[in-house]
């Protein structure tokens, strides 16, 4: 069944790479339009062979690491506090609500104001895009803690930060997982988004040297690889985390 | 004096955002050692009443005494075994057993001697290491009442914590209940609906009325232990709880 399935998933992506060399041979347009799989290839060898490709990776990685980890330690502390005190979800609580909807890139304008052209403009720009959804479940997930753990804990002695580190967060945990998976993905894309614009280093750098070369295959390499990088934190880092906590909670 | 004493309690329920009396003034001194089951029609606010001594909530009027001392909080001088068991699902069966020994600051291994003990008390011990979702309603109950012995609360709460059993677990429960209390010489509360397991563990069982809820009866349960449910000479007692329940009027 397994082997099945990824038998599957490879005819799928050898088909679409026949196809689209198939288009390619074809001529219908100019190889700097719409270049082949075997340029997009080269290109990313190239990369790797000057080690520019691993260099961008690393610096998008880690501006990715601090913003994420930034995101997620604020957004914990406000998604707790909004749930525990019904003020600060009253009047905090809209207000993340309205900053959620803001597209992280939006925020590049301001980050460049405040920060200029450097690393901390793109790191503010990447936690800024995450903070809320992890607050968003954290919040959801205190909510949702079931009300005889909290009054067991507190009839055993438990009170204040105790409470939150031994009760309040392990509870909501299988929350905050989704949480930081929601969070995770809105700063892969705020990360190369600000990159972008930013054009300071990083794949997103990468991405539009191509464009102002004029270089097709290279853009299509930066996204292959950016595709490819979330792929790998999704199906490896997060998933594997989720599995192991619905587990361990009995959720499944 | 009483171990415990609770001095005209009356709790407000909120029924359709109107108020309702459903505890009209509970007298109910427990003495040491004591092992009292409340038993009630339903919606008499029994379980709230536990909930009350227990510092979860606050009564309306009236106040609760331990060892002659207004009671404020909740706190582990009494401990509360939950009708579900609330066991922390993210911890081990250990782990969960010296929760509150790890809040009061006690020590590894001071903490290890005690949770063993207990865990052997239950017939755990083989289980230390398991999650809750790995055992069965009665094996978690018994977690839940180890986690509660090892706080050496000066009393024990009990809110049906053998509601969810089937027949034969809770059977074999209620013999080792009554082995805990001669042990350990707790002083136990025991909500229950069930007349006969009011039957076999209480000393003496106390009777609510139907809402606003008053004590209607307190009956002294003088027999040999351990009692099982099908012992036939419990039948007076049953007997004499359920003409109590009966006798409360219309709903």
């Amino acid at each position: 069944m397994k082997a099945n399935l990824l038998g599957k998933k490879i005819a799928f992506y050898v088909l679409i790479i026949i196809v689209w060399q198939g288009i390619d041979s074809a001529e219908i347009w100019p190889d700097n339009i719409f270049p082949s799989p075997i340029q997009v290839g080269e290109d990313l060898l190239y990369g790797v062979s000057d080690g520019s490709l691993f260099y961008g990776i690393a610096t998008s990685m880690w501006r990715l690491v601090i913003g994420l980890s930034i995101a997620i330690g604020g957004g914990m502390l406000l998604g707790i506090f909004m749930a525990r005190v019904e003020t600060v979800n009253q009047t905090i609580g809209s207000l993340v609500l309205g900053l959620q909807s803001i597209p992280s890139v939006a925020w590049v304008p301001l980050a460049i104001l405040w920060f200029g052209l450097s690393d901390s403009g793109i790191i503010f720009v990447t936690a800024i895009g995450a903070i809320f959804a992890v607050t968003i479940n954290t919040y959801t997930g205190v909510k949702n803690i079931d009300p005889s753990f909290i009054e067991a804990a507190r009839n055993m002695g438990a009170k204040g930060s105790q409470l939150v580190t031994t009760i309040l967060i392990p509870a909501a945990f299988p929350y905050m997982i989704s949480g930081f998976k929601q969070g995770w993905a809105f700063a892969w894309r705020g990360v190369i988004g600000a990159e972008l614009l930013f054009s300071f280093l990083g794949l997103g750098f990468l991405l539009n040297v191509g464009r102002q070369l004029n270089d097709v295959s290279q853009v299509i390499a930066m996204m292959l690889v950016i595709m490819g990088i979330g792929i790998l934190i999704d199906g490896f880092v997060f998933k594997k985390l989720e599995d192991k906590v619905m587990t361990k909670w009995g959720l499944r | 004096m009483g171990k415990i004493e609770a001095k005209n309690i009356i709790k407000y329920f909120q029924h359709d955002g109107k108020p309702l009396k459903a505890i009209g003034g509970v007298n109910l001194t427990v003495d040491d050692g004591e092992f009292v089951c409340i038993v009630g029609p339903s919606g008499c606010g029994k379980s709230t009443f536990l909930r009350i001594l227990a510092g979860l909530e606050k009564p309306d009027d009236g106040e609760v005494l331990l060892d002659g001392k207004k009671l404020v909080n909740t706190g582990p001088d009494r401990i509360m075994v939950f009708q579900e068991g609330a066991l922390f699902p993210w911890l081990t069966v250990e782990d969960n057993v010296e929760y509150g020994l790890k809040v009061a600051g006690i020590p590894e291994n001071e903490r290890h001697d005690i949770s063993k003990r207990y865990l052997d008390m239950m017939q755990l011990s083989q289980f230390a290491n398991s999650y809750t979702y790995q055992l069965s309603t009665g094996m978690k109950q018994r977690v839940a009442i180890a986690r509660a012995l090892v706080m050496d609360p000066d009393v024990l709460l009990m809110d049906e914590p053998f509601a969810a059993l089937d027949s034969q677990t809770r059977d074999l429960l209620l013999v080792e209940m009554q082995m805990i209390w001669q042990k350990t010489k707790k002083t136990i509360i025991f909500v229950t609906h069930n007349v006969p397991e009011a039957a076999v563990l209480g000393s003496r069982v106390a009777v609510f009325s139907h809402r606003p809820s008053v004590v209607k009866k307190s009956l002294d349960i003088d027999y040999k232990r351990p009692r099982v449910a099908e012992d036939e000479n419990l039948g007076k007692f049953e007997k004499e709880i359920l003409a109590a329940l009966r006798h409360q009027g219309p709903k």
